[in-house]
């Protein structure tokens, strides 16, 4: 019997380590490349974005294609981590040709976009929605599929400007990159409105303790509150707080915290929480959204909002690749993002409520939801409302 | 069967290679480094050249935490450091790259002195936290100094230009960083071969008998963190070329426990122990990837389905080594090379 000594295990398991594979691949697919975390701190977003754009190019695929070409997602986990993100895109398309891309951070789209526009050959869309990357000019190869941050708080402005004129609003941001991005956005939108930020706090983007920042708000005694740079924590402790405090303050988030399961675990408290949505949810039985039953029909559980973000990004990769192939173009950067630029009163099958046009990098195109606790729902608060200028 | 090595004059009694197998070797290696972008795709060379800068930060950890005893949790900060000096040379003033290089790792090992200074009065773990608290601190300075960081935003470095060229793809940064960090192990591997490199390892090996031996702790703490300090601060400013952004978040605490995990897996208080452990942590969880890959076909959705268990593989590996190779990677190597040695007689 062979014996295992600890060398042969070291050796056993680099050799596990060390054995790679040349994956095969086809000419006549259409590939969309993916640095896609699926594990570390933002996996739950990674893992629905992946499903969601799986689903699409499987509905894609079964009706034919794209002009008699297959799609496929070829991806890889990153852990969010930008340097992990740049490796799966540089093996990725050193093994295949990708004129589709999908990107995990603001940190991977700021790094690679340099790369990708010396390429020439991709078009990129991703999970960030940082207001630098809205940027015709100085990111020619990208867009989001949503608003971005400014424009998603560009919203909930709107929103309160007309539900309560001259409202007191305290902006709560997460001291990270993605946190800070829509500050002075904020602030300049809500003085054209006539809206007052009376307080702004900055935590760390993880805090347990926010005793201070509440008394912080108690003092401003704000009309709104808006968080942004968080996914959950520590927006339950401030609603409790809040609450605890009589304070009659209504909380607002934007897309990453507007997942509706992520508030079933939070139970009461979070009954009443509002925010901005590009998409509609899962459970949203609208007539004029087929796509949505669709979805229903394929995974009959509950489907998050990164999977709506990765849904919506493939079938905006597919309709460009789509419109590139039928002018008769090559699928270049420059042609793809050209004819993603075309696409005007676009219907998403009711992923998004209103058609939508797409002039330069984002879909400006939100609606506020509500919280319902006892129906562990999100519920609509207003109409889509559009920010584009 | 090697016996020995005679070594006839003093020159050769000092020489770093002082067998004709290690000198053959080596030379295959410099050979096989400069032809090895002949061979590699682009995946491959922006692994090699990220393996340069983290061999590059990973020797100097060494050397403080390895060579002198002193644990330091603070290398991340000290990269982030070069990596913004380059950042604002290039973008405000335009110096040569090379230049620019020298400059990060000269201010940061400054910041390493500072935050060296405690290192007389506390060791061990006490050292450990004023480090992370200096890494805080740094962070704090990132992201509040607006006006030279541009805050969380970060900044965007232009990349490094060569008698005109723009140093954009991997080819051309591969033939900057691999001299540089060949440049910076050599340097290293030399400064243990004098009175500073034999002072560092005295204070390491019991700094009371060091000072009575004359050693100033002061003096030579501070000049370990200095040096230290240096090649994380050079390695930065290569990551800043590499990247082409820098951000507050660009280098996490985390980053600052891979190396000490790189060296430690490594073998520390050995040159070697930090090349091989950072080349280890760099490219073990990619070549994970192919196992995946291998999986593919078999198992649908592989990629999300072992993307978790690959973390664990890797988390495993690092303790197997631990384990079962407590003195590290490097170990590893002179078991081999007495193997070698003394084969066919000893198996």
């Amino acid at each position: 019997m062979l014996k295992l000594t600890r060398r042969t295990a070291l050796a056993l398991s680099t050799a596990l380590a060390l054995s790679a594979a040349v994956p095969a691949f086809a000419a006549d697919e259409i590939v969309i490349g993916g640095s896609i975390p699926l594990t570390g701190v933002f996996a739950f977003a990674g893992v629905g974005v992946e499903a969601g754009m799986q689903d699409y190019i499987k509905i894609v695929n079964e009706a034919g294609g794209i002009a008699g070409r297959k799609l496929r997602l070829a991806y890889e986990d990153t852990g969010y981590k930008v340097d992990a993100s740049v490796a799966a895109f540089n093996k990725l398309t050193s093994q295949e040709t990708i004129n589709l891309y999908y990107g995990d951070s603001t940190g991977f789209a700021k790094t690679i976009n340099p790369e990708i526009d010396r390429m020439g050959s991709i078009l990129m869309a991703g999970a960030s929605f940082a207001t630098e990357l809205n940027d015709p000019k100085a990111f020619p190869h990208q867009f989001m599929a949503g608003p971005d941050y400014s424009e998603m708080t560009g919203i909930l402005l709107e929103y309160i400007a007309k539900e309560k004129p001259g409202a007191k609003i305290v902006l709560v941001n997460s001291d990270t990159e993605f946190g800070r991005d829509p500050i002075a956005a904020t602030k300049a939108r809500a003085k054209e409105l006539g809206l007052e930020v009376v307080e702004e706090i900055i935590t760390p983007p993880t805090a347990v303790d926010v005793s201070t920042e509440v008394l912080k708000l108690r003092r401003a005694r704000p009309d709104y509150t808006i968080f942004h740079g968080y996914v959950l924590a520590p927006l339950p402790e401030f609603m409790t707080q809040a609450k605890q405090l009589g304070l009659e303050t209504k909380f607002m988030g934007t897309f990453w915290s507007m997942d509706s399961s992520i508030w079933d675990k939070v139970g009461e408290v979070a009954d009443g929480f509002m925010g901005v949505m590009p998409y509609r949810y899962y459970y949203d039985e609208a007539e004029d959204a087929p796509m949505l039953k669709r979805i229903r029909e394929m995974r009959p559980t509950y489907q998050s909002t990164p999977y709506m973000q990765g849904f919506l990004t493939a079938m905006l990769f597919a309709e460009a690749a789509k419109r590139t192939l039928e002018a008769g173009k090559d699928l270049t950067g420059a042609n793809l993002k050209a004819a993603l630029n075309s696409i005007q009163d676009f219907d998403t099958g009711g992923l998004i409520g209103m058609p939508i046009s797409i002039p330069g990098n984002s879909i400006p195109v939100g609606r506020i939801y509500q919280y319902n606790a006892a129906a562990k729902k999100m519920e609509p608060a207003s109409d889509w409302i559009s920010v584009q200028e | 069967m090697l016996i020995g090595t005679a070594k006839h004059s003093y020159r050769a009694d000092e020489a770093l290679l002082t067998t004709r197998p290690q000198r053959i070797w080596m030379g295959v290696l410099a050979v096989g480094l400069a032809l090895a972008p002949l061979v590699l795709d682009n995946y491959w060379l922006y692994l090699a050249c990220f393996v340069a800068i983290n061999v590059a930060s990973a020797t100097g950890l060494n050397i403080l935490t390895g060579f002198t005893g002193l644990v330091s949790l603070g290398q991340a900060a000290f990269m982030a450091v070069g990596a913004y000096t380059v950042a604002v040379l290039e973008i405000r003033i335009g110096t040569p790259f090379l230049l620019n290089l020298v400059a990060a790792g000269a201010v940061a090992a400054l910041i390493g002195v500072v935050v060296g200074l405690p290192s007389l009065r506390v060791k061990g773990l006490y050292l450990a936290i004023a480090t992370i608290a200096a890494s805080f601190i740094l962070h704090f300075v990132f992201v509040n100094w607006q006006t030279v960081t541009n805050g969380n935003s970060g900044l965007s470095v232009p990349p490094a230009t060569f008698l005109g060229t723009p140093l954009t793809d991997y080819v051309q940064l591969y033939y900057v960083f691999v001299p540089i960090t060949a440049l910076m192990v050599l340097g290293a591997a030399n400064l243990f071969r004098t009175r500073i490199g034999r002072a560092f390892i005295a204070i390491r090996d019991r700094d009371i008998s060091a000072e009575v031996l004359g050693i100033s702790l002061l003096r030579y703490k501070l000049m370990s963190f200095a040096v230290s300090s240096f090649y994380a601060g050079l390695a930065g400013g290569m990551w800043a070329y590499f990247f082409r952004v820098v951000t507050p978040e660009s280098f996490p605490f985390v980053y600052s426990i891979f190396f000490l995990a790189a060296i430690i897996v490594g073998g520390m208080g050995t040159i070697l122990g930090g090349i091989l452990g950072a080349v280890f942590m760099t490219l073990v969880p990619e070549l994970l990837r192919f196992v995946v890959d291998i999986l593919s076909p078999v198992l649908p959705n592989a990629g999300t389905l072992l993307s978790p268990v690959r973390t664990i593989v890797f988390g495993a590996l690092i303790i197997g080594f631990l384990v079962f190779e407590p003195k590290g990677l490097a170990e590893i190597v002179q078991r081999l090379r007495r193997f070698f040695h003394l084969w066919p007689f000893k198996k």
